[in-house]
Protein backbone atom coordinates (compact mmCIF):
# COMPACT_ATOMS: atom_id res chain seq x y z
CA UNK A 1 0.00 0.00 0.00
CA UNK A 2 1.55 3.65 -1.18
CA UNK A 3 0.47 6.19 1.30
CA UNK A 4 1.13 9.33 1.09
CA UNK A 5 1.46 12.25 3.05
CA UNK A 6 1.18 16.05 1.58
CA UNK A 7 3.29 18.80 4.04
CA UNK A 8 4.00 22.34 3.78
CA UNK A 9 6.84 24.61 4.93
CA UNK A 10 5.84 27.33 7.26
CA UNK A 11 7.70 30.16 8.79
CA UNK A 12 7.99 28.84 12.84
CA UNK A 13 5.01 29.53 14.46
CA UNK A 14 6.59 31.75 16.96
CA UNK A 15 7.93 34.45 14.59
CA UNK A 16 6.52 37.31 13.88
CA UNK A 17 5.31 37.39 10.35
CA UNK A 18 5.23 40.12 7.66
CA UNK A 19 3.57 40.37 4.09
CA UNK A 20 6.32 42.39 1.29
CA UNK A 21 4.23 45.26 -0.05
CA UNK A 22 5.15 44.33 -3.60
CA UNK A 23 5.04 41.01 -4.15
CA UNK A 24 1.69 40.76 -1.66
CA UNK A 25 3.40 37.57 -0.48
CA UNK A 26 4.67 36.13 2.85
CA UNK A 27 8.19 37.09 3.34
CA UNK A 28 10.21 33.71 4.19
CA UNK A 29 13.40 34.83 4.46
CA UNK A 30 14.99 35.87 7.39
CA UNK A 31 12.33 33.65 9.44
CA UNK A 32 13.08 30.26 10.79
CA UNK A 33 11.10 27.57 8.47
CA UNK A 34 9.36 24.52 9.94
CA UNK A 35 7.31 21.96 8.87
CA UNK A 36 3.87 22.92 9.37
CA UNK A 37 2.84 21.59 13.16
CA UNK A 38 -0.42 20.44 12.03
CA UNK A 39 1.36 17.98 9.27
CA UNK A 40 2.95 15.99 11.96
CA UNK A 41 -0.33 14.47 12.75
CA UNK A 42 -0.63 13.86 9.45
CA UNK A 43 2.88 11.74 9.12
CA UNK A 44 2.16 10.14 12.55
CA UNK A 45 -1.50 9.09 11.22
CA UNK A 46 0.23 7.44 8.34
CA UNK A 47 3.16 5.74 10.56
CA UNK A 48 1.39 4.07 12.71
CA UNK A 49 -0.69 2.96 9.88
CA UNK A 50 2.22 1.45 8.12
CA UNK A 51 3.64 -0.59 11.33
CA UNK A 52 -0.21 -1.85 11.57
CA UNK A 53 -0.39 -2.99 8.34
CA UNK A 54 3.17 -3.87 7.85
CA UNK A 55 4.67 -5.94 4.60
CA UNK A 56 5.18 -3.72 1.51
CA UNK A 57 3.27 -0.44 2.47
CA UNK A 58 5.28 2.89 2.06
CA UNK A 59 4.82 6.33 3.53
CA UNK A 60 6.10 9.14 0.77
CA UNK A 61 6.27 12.69 1.97
CA UNK A 62 5.05 15.02 -0.71
CA UNK A 63 5.70 18.75 -0.74
CA UNK A 64 5.34 22.15 -3.49
CA UNK A 65 8.49 24.43 -1.60
CA UNK A 66 12.09 25.57 -2.97
CA UNK A 67 14.83 22.81 -2.76
CA UNK A 68 16.22 25.22 0.29
CA UNK A 69 13.64 23.52 2.24
CA UNK A 70 15.11 19.86 1.64
CA UNK A 71 16.43 19.68 5.19
CA UNK A 72 12.99 20.15 6.84
CA UNK A 73 11.39 17.95 4.66
CA UNK A 74 14.37 15.31 6.33
CA UNK A 75 12.75 15.98 9.51
CA UNK A 76 9.80 13.75 8.18
CA UNK A 77 12.00 10.86 7.25
CA UNK A 78 12.87 11.42 10.73
CA UNK A 79 10.17 10.28 12.04
CA UNK A 80 10.06 7.53 9.56
CA UNK A 81 8.63 8.07 6.46
CA UNK A 82 10.40 6.09 3.67
CA UNK A 83 10.97 8.47 0.86
CA UNK A 84 10.47 12.23 0.26
CA UNK A 85 8.85 13.64 -3.44
CA UNK A 86 9.61 17.48 -3.35
CA UNK A 87 8.15 19.64 -6.28
CA UNK A 88 10.81 22.76 -6.69
CA UNK A 89 10.25 25.33 -9.74
CA UNK A 90 10.65 28.88 -9.77
CA UNK A 91 7.29 28.65 -11.69
CA UNK A 92 5.55 27.39 -9.00
CA UNK A 93 6.10 30.35 -6.77
CA UNK A 94 2.80 32.59 -5.83
CA UNK A 95 0.61 29.96 -6.50
CA UNK A 96 -2.69 30.10 -4.89
CA UNK A 97 -5.12 27.12 -2.81
CA UNK A 98 -5.82 26.43 -7.12
CA UNK A 99 -2.46 25.94 -7.92
CA UNK A 100 -1.23 24.42 -5.12
CA UNK A 101 -3.50 21.70 -5.28
CA UNK A 102 -3.61 21.08 -8.42
CA UNK A 103 -0.08 20.64 -8.74
CA UNK A 104 0.25 18.34 -5.71
CA UNK A 105 -3.07 16.03 -7.17
CA UNK A 106 -1.10 16.03 -10.76
CA UNK A 107 2.27 14.51 -8.85
CA UNK A 108 0.33 12.44 -6.55
CA UNK A 109 -1.33 10.55 -9.69
CA UNK A 110 1.83 10.63 -11.36
CA UNK A 111 3.24 8.65 -8.34
CA UNK A 112 0.20 6.40 -7.86
CA UNK A 113 -0.90 6.00 -4.57
CA UNK A 114 -3.50 4.17 -2.11
CA UNK A 115 -4.03 6.91 0.26
CA UNK A 116 -3.42 10.14 1.06
CA UNK A 117 -3.40 12.20 4.17
CA UNK A 118 -3.29 15.63 4.78
CA UNK A 119 -2.99 18.00 8.07
CA UNK A 120 -6.20 20.03 8.56
CA UNK A 121 -4.65 23.59 8.02
CA UNK A 122 -1.27 25.54 7.55
CA UNK A 123 0.03 27.81 10.51
CA UNK A 124 0.97 30.34 7.46
CA UNK A 125 -2.27 30.84 5.93
CA UNK A 126 -4.69 28.70 7.66
CA UNK A 127 -7.59 28.77 5.45
CA UNK A 128 -8.14 24.89 5.80
CA UNK A 129 -8.85 25.08 2.19
CA UNK A 130 -6.41 22.25 0.64
CA UNK A 131 -7.89 18.93 1.26
CA UNK A 132 -10.72 19.46 -0.32
CA UNK A 133 -9.68 20.98 -3.40
CA UNK A 134 -6.60 18.20 -3.42
CA UNK A 135 -9.60 15.08 -3.20
CA UNK A 136 -11.45 16.77 -6.03
CA UNK A 137 -8.37 17.00 -8.15
CA UNK A 138 -7.64 13.69 -7.25
CA UNK A 139 -11.34 12.23 -8.23
CA UNK A 140 -11.46 10.17 -4.92
CA UNK A 141 -13.47 10.37 -1.66
CA UNK A 142 -12.13 13.38 0.48
CA UNK A 143 -13.08 12.35 4.33
CA UNK A 144 -11.64 15.95 6.04
CA UNK A 145 -11.26 16.64 10.01
CA UNK A 146 -10.70 12.69 10.59
CA UNK A 147 -9.62 12.21 14.47
CA UNK A 148 -9.69 8.23 14.43
CA UNK A 149 -9.13 6.35 11.68
CA UNK A 150 -9.01 2.58 11.09
CA UNK A 151 -8.39 0.35 7.65
CA UNK A 152 -9.16 -2.63 6.98
CA UNK A 153 -7.28 -4.35 3.51
CA UNK A 154 -9.63 -1.39 1.71
CA UNK A 155 -12.02 -0.72 3.75
CA UNK A 156 -11.37 2.56 5.89
CA UNK A 157 -13.43 3.60 8.71
CA UNK A 158 -13.30 7.28 10.30
CA UNK A 159 -14.96 9.41 12.50
CA UNK A 160 -14.78 13.04 11.47
CA UNK A 161 -15.00 15.75 13.63
CA UNK A 162 -18.24 18.45 13.24
CA UNK A 163 -19.13 21.63 14.42
CA UNK A 164 -21.36 19.89 16.61
CA UNK A 165 -19.64 16.40 17.81
CA UNK A 166 -19.10 13.50 15.62
CA UNK A 167 -19.54 11.51 12.26
CA UNK A 168 -18.51 7.72 11.40
CA UNK A 169 -18.13 7.29 8.02
CA UNK A 170 -16.90 4.54 5.87
CA UNK A 171 -15.11 4.44 2.57
CA UNK A 172 -12.82 2.81 -0.02
CA UNK A 173 -9.50 3.08 -0.36
CA UNK A 174 -8.08 4.79 -2.55
CA UNK A 175 -8.80 8.03 -0.90
CA UNK A 176 -7.89 11.07 0.91
CA UNK A 177 -8.51 11.91 4.61
CA UNK A 178 -7.18 15.21 6.19
CA UNK A 179 -6.32 14.66 10.64
CA UNK A 180 -6.90 16.94 13.20
CA UNK A 181 -4.85 17.52 15.92
CA UNK A 182 -7.21 14.94 18.30
CA UNK A 183 -6.18 11.59 16.37
CA UNK A 184 -2.30 10.99 18.01
CA UNK A 185 0.84 12.25 19.17
CA UNK A 186 3.21 13.12 16.75
CA UNK A 187 6.82 10.97 17.91
CA UNK A 188 9.85 13.08 18.49
CA UNK A 189 12.60 12.02 15.90
CA UNK A 190 14.85 8.98 17.16
CA UNK A 191 18.47 9.52 17.54
CA UNK A 192 18.13 6.29 14.85
CA UNK A 193 15.67 8.02 12.67
CA UNK A 194 17.79 11.18 12.57
CA UNK A 195 20.81 8.98 11.39
CA UNK A 196 18.83 7.13 9.30
CA UNK A 197 17.05 10.05 7.43
CA UNK A 198 20.02 11.51 6.04
CA UNK A 199 20.24 8.04 3.62
CA UNK A 200 16.23 8.21 2.65
CA UNK A 201 15.51 9.79 -0.79
CA UNK A 202 13.78 13.48 -1.78
CA UNK A 203 13.52 12.92 -5.17
CA UNK A 204 13.57 16.69 -6.49
CA UNK A 205 11.25 17.48 -9.49
CA UNK A 206 10.17 20.49 -11.60
CA UNK A 207 6.53 20.78 -12.24
CA UNK A 208 7.01 19.58 -15.74
CA UNK A 209 8.53 16.16 -14.23
CA UNK A 210 6.00 16.02 -11.90
CA UNK A 211 3.16 15.70 -14.63
CA UNK A 212 1.95 19.05 -13.72
CA UNK A 213 0.34 20.30 -17.25
CA UNK A 214 -0.83 23.75 -16.43
CA UNK A 215 0.86 26.94 -15.41
CA UNK A 216 0.45 27.38 -11.71
CA UNK A 217 1.97 30.40 -10.48
CA UNK A 218 1.07 33.54 -9.52
CA UNK A 219 0.33 34.39 -12.86
CA UNK A 220 -2.12 31.56 -13.32
CA UNK A 221 -3.53 31.51 -10.32
CA UNK A 222 -7.19 32.40 -9.84
CA UNK A 223 -7.18 35.28 -6.84
CA UNK A 224 -4.71 38.35 -6.58
CA UNK A 225 -4.16 40.22 -4.04
CA UNK A 226 -5.19 43.79 -4.79
CA UNK A 227 -4.36 45.51 -1.80
CA UNK A 228 -2.67 45.50 2.36
CA UNK A 229 -3.93 47.12 4.85
CA UNK A 230 -2.42 47.47 8.36
CA UNK A 231 -5.30 47.65 10.76
CA UNK A 232 -4.75 49.66 13.53
CA UNK A 233 -2.70 47.99 16.31
CA UNK A 234 -4.87 46.84 19.34
CA UNK A 235 -3.74 49.89 22.04
CA UNK A 236 -3.51 48.63 25.36
CA UNK A 237 -6.24 49.50 27.86
CA UNK A 238 -6.95 49.07 31.40
CA UNK A 239 -5.49 47.45 34.51
CA UNK A 240 -7.03 46.78 37.28
CA UNK A 241 -5.74 45.54 40.06
CA UNK A 242 -8.68 43.77 42.47
CA UNK A 243 -9.08 44.08 45.99
CA UNK A 244 -11.48 41.05 46.01
CA UNK A 245 -13.66 39.25 44.06
CA UNK A 246 -16.38 41.63 44.06
CA UNK A 247 -14.31 44.26 43.32
CA UNK A 248 -13.00 42.76 40.09
CA UNK A 249 -16.36 41.26 39.34
CA UNK A 250 -18.01 44.72 39.88
CA UNK A 251 -15.52 47.00 37.34
CA UNK A 252 -16.12 44.02 34.21
CA UNK A 253 -19.67 44.70 34.98
CA UNK A 254 -19.70 47.86 34.84
CA UNK A 255 -17.32 47.75 31.26
CA UNK A 256 -19.25 45.87 29.82
CA UNK A 257 -22.16 48.36 30.94
CA UNK A 258 -20.42 50.96 29.21
CA UNK A 259 -19.80 49.34 26.29
CA UNK A 260 -23.48 47.96 25.96
CA UNK A 261 -22.45 43.82 26.09
CA UNK A 262 -24.65 43.39 29.00
CA UNK B 1 -20.01 37.96 -12.09
CA UNK B 2 -23.16 39.71 -11.44
CA UNK B 3 -25.69 37.07 -9.40
CA UNK B 4 -24.77 35.97 -5.47
CA UNK B 5 -25.39 32.60 -4.54
CA UNK B 6 -25.28 31.57 -1.13
CA UNK B 7 -24.83 28.12 0.47
CA UNK B 8 -27.18 28.10 3.75
CA UNK B 9 -26.43 26.01 6.28
CA UNK B 10 -29.17 24.68 8.78
CA UNK B 11 -29.27 22.27 11.90
CA UNK B 12 -33.11 20.46 11.37
CA UNK B 13 -34.35 22.78 9.33
CA UNK B 14 -33.20 26.29 11.25
CA UNK B 15 -30.77 28.13 9.16
CA UNK B 16 -27.26 28.37 11.34
CA UNK B 17 -27.08 32.82 12.25
CA UNK B 18 -23.87 32.38 9.84
CA UNK B 19 -25.75 31.97 6.89
CA UNK B 20 -28.72 34.55 8.03
CA UNK B 21 -25.70 37.06 8.16
CA UNK B 22 -24.47 36.03 4.80
CA UNK B 23 -27.89 36.43 3.40
CA UNK B 24 -28.48 39.86 4.37
CA UNK B 25 -24.44 40.51 3.25
CA UNK B 26 -25.22 38.82 -0.07
CA UNK B 27 -28.25 41.30 -1.05
CA UNK B 28 -26.27 44.36 -0.41
CA UNK B 29 -23.56 42.98 -2.62
CA UNK B 30 -26.17 41.53 -5.38
CA UNK B 31 -27.27 44.74 -5.69
CA UNK B 32 -24.02 46.67 -6.05
CA UNK B 33 -23.36 43.96 -8.95
CA UNK B 34 -26.85 44.75 -10.26
CA UNK B 35 -27.66 40.39 -9.89
CA UNK B 36 -29.77 38.50 -7.59
CA UNK B 37 -29.59 36.47 -4.53
CA UNK B 38 -29.96 32.42 -4.93
CA UNK B 39 -29.98 30.77 -1.60
CA UNK B 40 -29.25 26.91 -1.84
CA UNK B 41 -30.15 24.80 0.89
CA UNK B 42 -30.06 20.88 0.98
CA UNK B 43 -30.56 17.86 2.84
CA UNK B 44 -33.32 16.77 5.78
CA UNK B 45 -35.42 19.69 6.65
CA UNK B 46 -34.14 22.14 3.36
CA UNK B 47 -37.94 23.33 3.05
CA UNK B 48 -37.97 24.20 6.58
CA UNK B 49 -34.99 26.12 6.26
CA UNK B 50 -36.33 27.52 3.15
CA UNK B 51 -39.13 29.11 4.75
CA UNK B 52 -37.00 30.31 7.75
CA UNK B 53 -34.85 31.94 4.88
CA UNK B 54 -38.20 34.13 3.47
CA UNK B 55 -37.68 36.78 6.51
CA UNK B 56 -34.61 37.57 4.88
CA UNK B 57 -33.38 39.26 1.80
CA UNK B 58 -32.80 36.12 -1.04
CA UNK B 59 -34.71 36.15 -4.02
CA UNK B 60 -34.42 32.48 -5.38
CA UNK B 61 -34.32 29.76 -2.85
CA UNK B 62 -33.16 26.56 -4.34
CA UNK B 63 -34.04 23.67 -2.10
CA UNK B 64 -33.22 19.67 -2.47
CA UNK B 65 -34.53 16.99 0.21
CA UNK B 66 -32.94 14.14 -1.65
CA UNK B 67 -32.31 11.39 1.16
CA UNK B 68 -28.61 11.16 -0.03
CA UNK B 69 -27.42 14.52 0.65
CA UNK B 70 -27.60 12.92 4.08
CA UNK B 71 -26.57 9.65 3.55
CA UNK B 72 -23.61 10.59 2.35
CA UNK B 73 -20.62 12.78 3.24
CA UNK B 74 -20.19 16.00 0.96
CA UNK B 75 -20.46 14.89 -2.67
CA UNK B 76 -24.03 14.58 -2.68
CA UNK B 77 -24.20 18.52 -1.71
CA UNK B 78 -21.00 19.30 -3.68
CA UNK B 79 -22.61 18.00 -6.83
CA UNK B 80 -26.08 19.96 -6.32
CA UNK B 81 -24.25 23.11 -5.94
CA UNK B 82 -21.72 22.67 -8.73
CA UNK B 83 -25.14 21.94 -10.67
CA UNK B 84 -27.10 25.31 -9.15
CA UNK B 85 -23.91 27.36 -9.63
CA UNK B 86 -23.82 26.06 -13.08
CA UNK B 87 -27.63 27.15 -13.78
CA UNK B 88 -27.20 30.69 -12.39
CA UNK B 89 -23.64 31.53 -14.17
CA UNK B 90 -21.00 33.33 -13.30
CA UNK B 91 -21.73 34.16 -10.02
CA UNK B 92 -20.00 35.27 -6.47
CA UNK B 93 -20.57 32.26 -4.33
CA UNK B 94 -20.58 32.61 -0.21
CA UNK B 95 -20.34 29.73 2.00
CA UNK B 96 -19.79 29.91 5.92
CA UNK B 97 -16.35 29.96 6.91
CA UNK B 98 -17.15 26.35 9.58
CA UNK B 99 -16.21 23.24 8.96
CA UNK B 100 -18.78 22.48 6.12
CA UNK B 101 -18.75 25.56 4.23
CA UNK B 102 -14.67 25.20 4.17
CA UNK B 103 -15.07 21.44 3.03
CA UNK B 104 -17.95 22.72 0.39
CA UNK B 105 -15.92 25.96 -0.90
CA UNK B 106 -12.85 24.30 -1.26
CA UNK B 107 -14.54 21.15 -3.30
CA UNK B 108 -16.87 23.69 -5.33
CA UNK B 109 -13.69 26.06 -6.54
CA UNK B 110 -11.91 22.99 -7.83
CA UNK B 111 -15.04 21.59 -9.58
CA UNK B 112 -15.45 25.18 -11.18
CA UNK B 113 -11.83 25.77 -11.64
CA UNK B 114 -12.03 29.03 -9.78
CA UNK B 115 -10.84 31.08 -6.82
CA UNK B 116 -11.49 30.70 -3.54
CA UNK B 117 -10.82 33.09 -0.90
CA UNK B 118 -11.10 31.99 3.17
CA UNK B 119 -11.79 33.99 6.39
CA UNK B 120 -13.33 36.69 4.79
CA UNK B 121 -14.65 39.36 6.72
CA UNK B 122 -15.76 42.23 4.64
CA UNK B 123 -17.02 42.03 0.47
CA UNK B 124 -16.81 45.06 -1.21
CA UNK B 125 -17.85 46.03 -4.41
CA UNK B 126 -16.50 49.09 -5.96
CA UNK B 127 -17.03 49.45 -10.04
CA UNK B 128 -18.48 46.61 -10.68
CA UNK B 129 -15.55 44.74 -8.95
CA UNK B 130 -15.42 42.37 -6.55
CA UNK B 131 -13.06 42.78 -2.92
CA UNK B 132 -12.70 40.11 -0.29
CA UNK B 133 -10.70 41.45 2.79
CA UNK B 134 -9.41 38.65 5.12
CA UNK B 135 -7.68 39.41 7.89
CA UNK B 136 -4.14 37.68 7.64
CA UNK B 137 -0.69 36.82 9.66
CA UNK B 138 -2.81 37.05 13.03
CA UNK B 139 -4.90 40.28 11.95
CA UNK B 140 -1.82 42.02 11.79
CA UNK B 141 -2.81 42.54 8.12
CA UNK B 142 -6.13 43.13 6.30
CA UNK B 143 -5.72 41.55 2.06
CA UNK B 144 -8.23 42.40 -0.42
CA UNK B 145 -8.61 39.68 -2.85
CA UNK B 146 -10.01 39.48 -6.21
CA UNK B 147 -10.86 36.69 -8.42
CA UNK B 148 -9.75 36.40 -12.10
CA UNK B 149 -12.34 34.18 -13.34
CA UNK B 150 -16.03 33.93 -13.81
CA UNK B 151 -17.27 32.37 -10.16
CA UNK B 152 -15.32 33.67 -7.35
CA UNK B 153 -15.84 31.23 -3.72
CA UNK B 154 -15.49 33.14 -0.91
CA UNK B 155 -15.92 31.64 2.57
CA UNK B 156 -17.30 34.07 5.42
CA UNK B 157 -16.02 34.18 8.92
CA UNK B 158 -19.21 34.18 11.28
CA UNK B 159 -20.20 37.72 13.19
CA UNK B 160 -18.62 39.74 10.05
CA UNK B 161 -21.84 40.59 9.17
CA UNK B 162 -25.22 41.17 11.19
CA UNK B 163 -28.41 39.27 10.20
CA UNK B 164 -31.27 41.85 9.33
CA UNK B 165 -34.76 40.74 8.68
CA UNK B 166 -35.94 42.54 5.59
CA UNK B 167 -38.09 40.12 3.21
CA UNK B 168 -36.68 39.36 -0.52
CA UNK B 169 -38.73 37.22 -3.23
CA UNK B 170 -38.35 33.99 -1.26
CA UNK B 171 -39.40 32.53 -4.58
CA UNK B 172 -38.65 28.62 -4.19
CA UNK B 173 -37.08 26.21 -6.36
CA UNK B 174 -36.85 23.06 -6.44
CA UNK B 175 -33.21 21.73 -7.47
CA UNK B 176 -33.40 18.13 -10.10
CA UNK B 177 -31.15 15.07 -8.32
CA UNK B 178 -27.79 15.42 -10.70
CA UNK B 179 -27.94 12.33 -12.70
CA UNK B 180 -25.48 9.83 -13.25
CA UNK B 181 -23.84 10.11 -9.59
CA UNK B 182 -22.20 7.27 -7.25
CA UNK B 183 -21.65 8.18 -3.40
CA UNK B 184 -19.11 6.73 -1.72
CA UNK B 185 -18.59 8.37 1.79
CA UNK B 186 -21.20 6.53 3.39
CA UNK B 187 -22.37 8.55 7.10
CA UNK B 188 -22.79 5.52 9.56
CA UNK B 189 -23.88 7.48 12.55
CA UNK B 190 -23.95 11.25 13.00
CA UNK B 191 -23.60 12.38 16.70
CA UNK B 192 -24.57 15.70 18.34
CA UNK B 193 -22.00 16.12 21.50
CA UNK B 194 -23.37 20.29 21.69
CA UNK B 195 -26.49 20.38 21.07
CA UNK B 196 -28.19 23.66 20.82
CA UNK B 197 -24.27 25.42 21.95
CA UNK B 198 -22.74 27.37 19.63
CA UNK B 199 -18.73 26.73 18.40
CA UNK B 200 -16.29 29.08 19.42
CA UNK B 201 -16.28 30.56 15.87
CA UNK B 202 -19.85 31.10 16.00
CA UNK B 203 -20.29 32.79 19.35
CA UNK B 204 -20.57 36.26 19.37
CA UNK B 205 -19.22 35.95 23.19
CA UNK B 206 -16.26 33.66 24.34
CA UNK B 207 -15.01 32.66 27.54
CA UNK B 208 -11.92 31.09 27.38
CA UNK B 209 -9.97 28.98 29.86
CA UNK B 210 -6.08 28.81 29.86
CA UNK B 211 -3.43 27.28 31.82
CA UNK B 212 -4.13 29.48 35.04
CA UNK B 213 -6.91 27.40 35.20
CA UNK B 214 -5.29 24.58 36.45
CA UNK B 215 -7.15 21.83 35.50
CA UNK B 216 -10.40 20.04 33.17
CA UNK B 217 -13.12 20.71 36.20
CA UNK B 218 -13.27 25.00 35.74
CA UNK B 219 -14.12 24.35 31.78
CA UNK B 220 -17.03 22.48 33.25
CA UNK B 221 -18.22 24.77 35.86
CA UNK B 222 -17.56 28.05 36.77
CA UNK B 223 -15.91 28.70 32.78
CA UNK B 224 -18.91 27.13 31.80
CA UNK B 225 -21.48 29.04 34.06
CA UNK B 226 -20.23 32.73 33.23
CA UNK B 227 -20.47 31.84 29.65
CA UNK B 228 -24.13 30.26 29.86
CA UNK B 229 -25.15 33.89 31.87
CA UNK B 230 -23.86 35.44 28.89
CA UNK B 231 -25.13 33.88 25.97
CA UNK B 232 -21.75 32.36 25.07
CA UNK B 233 -19.53 29.69 24.52
CA UNK B 234 -16.36 28.09 26.18
CA UNK B 235 -12.76 28.25 24.19
CA UNK B 236 -9.18 27.34 25.63
CA UNK B 237 -5.71 28.06 24.96
CA UNK B 238 -4.02 25.82 23.19
CA UNK B 239 -2.07 24.90 26.64
CA UNK B 240 -5.33 24.06 28.15
CA UNK B 241 -6.18 21.46 24.91
CA UNK B 242 -2.23 20.49 25.31
CA UNK B 243 -3.17 19.47 28.74
CA UNK B 244 -6.08 17.03 28.18
CA UNK B 245 -8.66 19.53 30.34
CA UNK B 246 -10.78 20.52 27.26
CA UNK B 247 -11.44 19.11 23.59
CA UNK B 248 -9.47 20.25 20.81
CA UNK B 249 -12.57 21.69 19.15
CA UNK B 250 -12.61 24.51 21.62
CA UNK B 251 -8.73 26.05 21.26
CA UNK B 252 -8.57 29.19 20.16
CA UNK B 253 -5.11 30.20 18.79
CA UNK B 254 -2.73 29.46 15.58
CA UNK B 255 -3.02 26.35 15.91
CA UNK B 256 -6.79 26.29 16.68
CA UNK B 257 -9.68 28.44 15.18
CA UNK B 258 -9.25 32.28 14.47
CA UNK B 259 -12.35 34.07 16.00
CA UNK B 260 -14.04 37.15 15.95
CA UNK B 261 -16.60 37.16 18.50
CA UNK B 262 -17.60 41.04 20.38
CA UNK B 263 -16.83 39.89 23.76
CA UNK B 264 -13.68 37.62 24.39
CA UNK B 265 -13.04 36.84 28.41
CA UNK B 266 -9.52 35.41 28.43
CA UNK B 267 -9.64 33.60 32.36
CA UNK B 268 -5.78 32.45 33.20
CA UNK B 269 -4.75 33.12 29.72
CA UNK B 270 -1.26 34.91 29.39
CA UNK B 271 -1.67 35.65 25.57
CA UNK B 272 1.09 34.57 23.76
CA UNK B 273 1.53 35.64 20.01
CA UNK B 274 -0.03 31.98 19.13
CA UNK B 275 -3.18 32.59 21.07
CA UNK B 276 -3.24 36.33 19.99
CA UNK B 277 -3.72 35.83 16.69
CA UNK B 278 -6.90 33.66 17.01
CA UNK B 279 -8.39 36.25 18.63
CA UNK B 280 -7.03 39.67 18.38
CA UNK B 281 -9.82 40.87 16.44
CA UNK B 282 -12.35 40.03 18.66
CA UNK B 283 -14.35 43.37 19.61
CA UNK B 284 -13.97 43.70 22.71
CA UNK B 285 -11.22 41.53 24.99
CA UNK B 286 -11.38 41.44 28.89
CA UNK B 287 -8.66 39.38 30.61
CA UNK B 288 -8.40 37.76 34.12
CA UNK B 289 -4.81 36.95 35.53
CA UNK B 290 -3.31 36.84 39.02
CA UNK B 291 -0.46 38.19 37.20
CA UNK B 292 -0.55 41.48 36.06
CA UNK B 293 2.31 41.93 33.97
CA UNK B 294 1.17 38.86 31.37
CA UNK B 295 1.38 39.71 27.40
CA UNK B 296 -2.22 39.96 27.27
CA UNK B 297 -2.37 43.46 29.42
CA UNK B 298 -0.76 44.98 26.05
CA UNK B 299 -3.66 44.53 23.56
CA UNK B 300 -6.93 43.57 26.04
CA UNK B 301 -9.15 45.87 26.58
CA UNK B 302 -9.27 45.68 30.22
CA UNK B 303 -7.07 43.31 32.20
CA UNK B 304 -8.35 42.15 36.15
CA UNK B 305 -5.93 41.74 38.16
CA UNK B 306 -6.74 38.96 40.66
CA UNK B 307 -7.81 35.63 41.98
CA UNK B 308 -9.75 34.19 38.73
CA UNK B 309 -11.43 31.26 41.03
CA UNK B 310 -13.39 33.94 42.94
CA UNK B 311 -14.02 36.60 40.25
CA UNK B 312 -15.80 34.12 37.37
CA UNK B 313 -18.43 32.77 39.79
CA UNK B 314 -19.11 36.56 41.55
CA UNK B 315 -18.96 38.07 37.66
CA UNK B 316 -21.63 35.04 36.31
CA UNK B 317 -23.71 36.17 40.11
CA UNK B 318 -23.53 39.95 39.27
CA UNK B 319 -24.34 39.25 35.48
CA UNK B 320 -27.17 37.39 36.70
CA UNK B 321 -28.50 39.82 38.92
CA UNK B 322 -28.29 42.44 36.40
CA UNK B 323 -30.62 40.52 34.05
CA UNK B 324 -32.88 40.06 36.76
Amino acid sequence: MKILVTVKLVPDTTAEKRIDPSTKRLVRTGVETVLNPFDEYAIEAALQLKEKAGGDTTVTIVTLAPESGKEIVRKALAMGADDALMISDPAAEGSDVWGTAYALAQAIKKNGFDLVIAGTQSTDSTTGELPGALAEYLGVPGVTYVRKLDLDGTALKAERETDTGYAKVSTDLPALVSVTKSINEPRYPSLKGIMGAKKKTIAVQTLADAGVDKPIGSDAARTEVTNLETPPARGKGQIFEAADAVAGATKIVEFLRERKLV
Amino acid sequence: MRDVIIFVEHVQGQPRRVSLEIASKAKEIATALGGTVHAIVLGKNASAAAEALKAYPVDTIHVAEDPDIDAYFIDPSVDYLEAAAKAVGPALVLVPYTMIGRDLGSRLAARLDAGQTADVTDVVVDGGKVACVSPKLGGTVLTSCAFKGDYGIAAIRPNSFKAAQSAGAGTIVQLEKPAGKTYRIKVDEEVVEAAGELGVEEASTVIAGGRGVGGPEPFSTILKDLADSLGGSVGASRAAVDAGWIGHGHQVGQTGKTISPNLYIAVGISGAIQHKVGMRTASTIVAINKDGTVPIGEFADLLVVGDLFSIVPELSKQIRAGHS
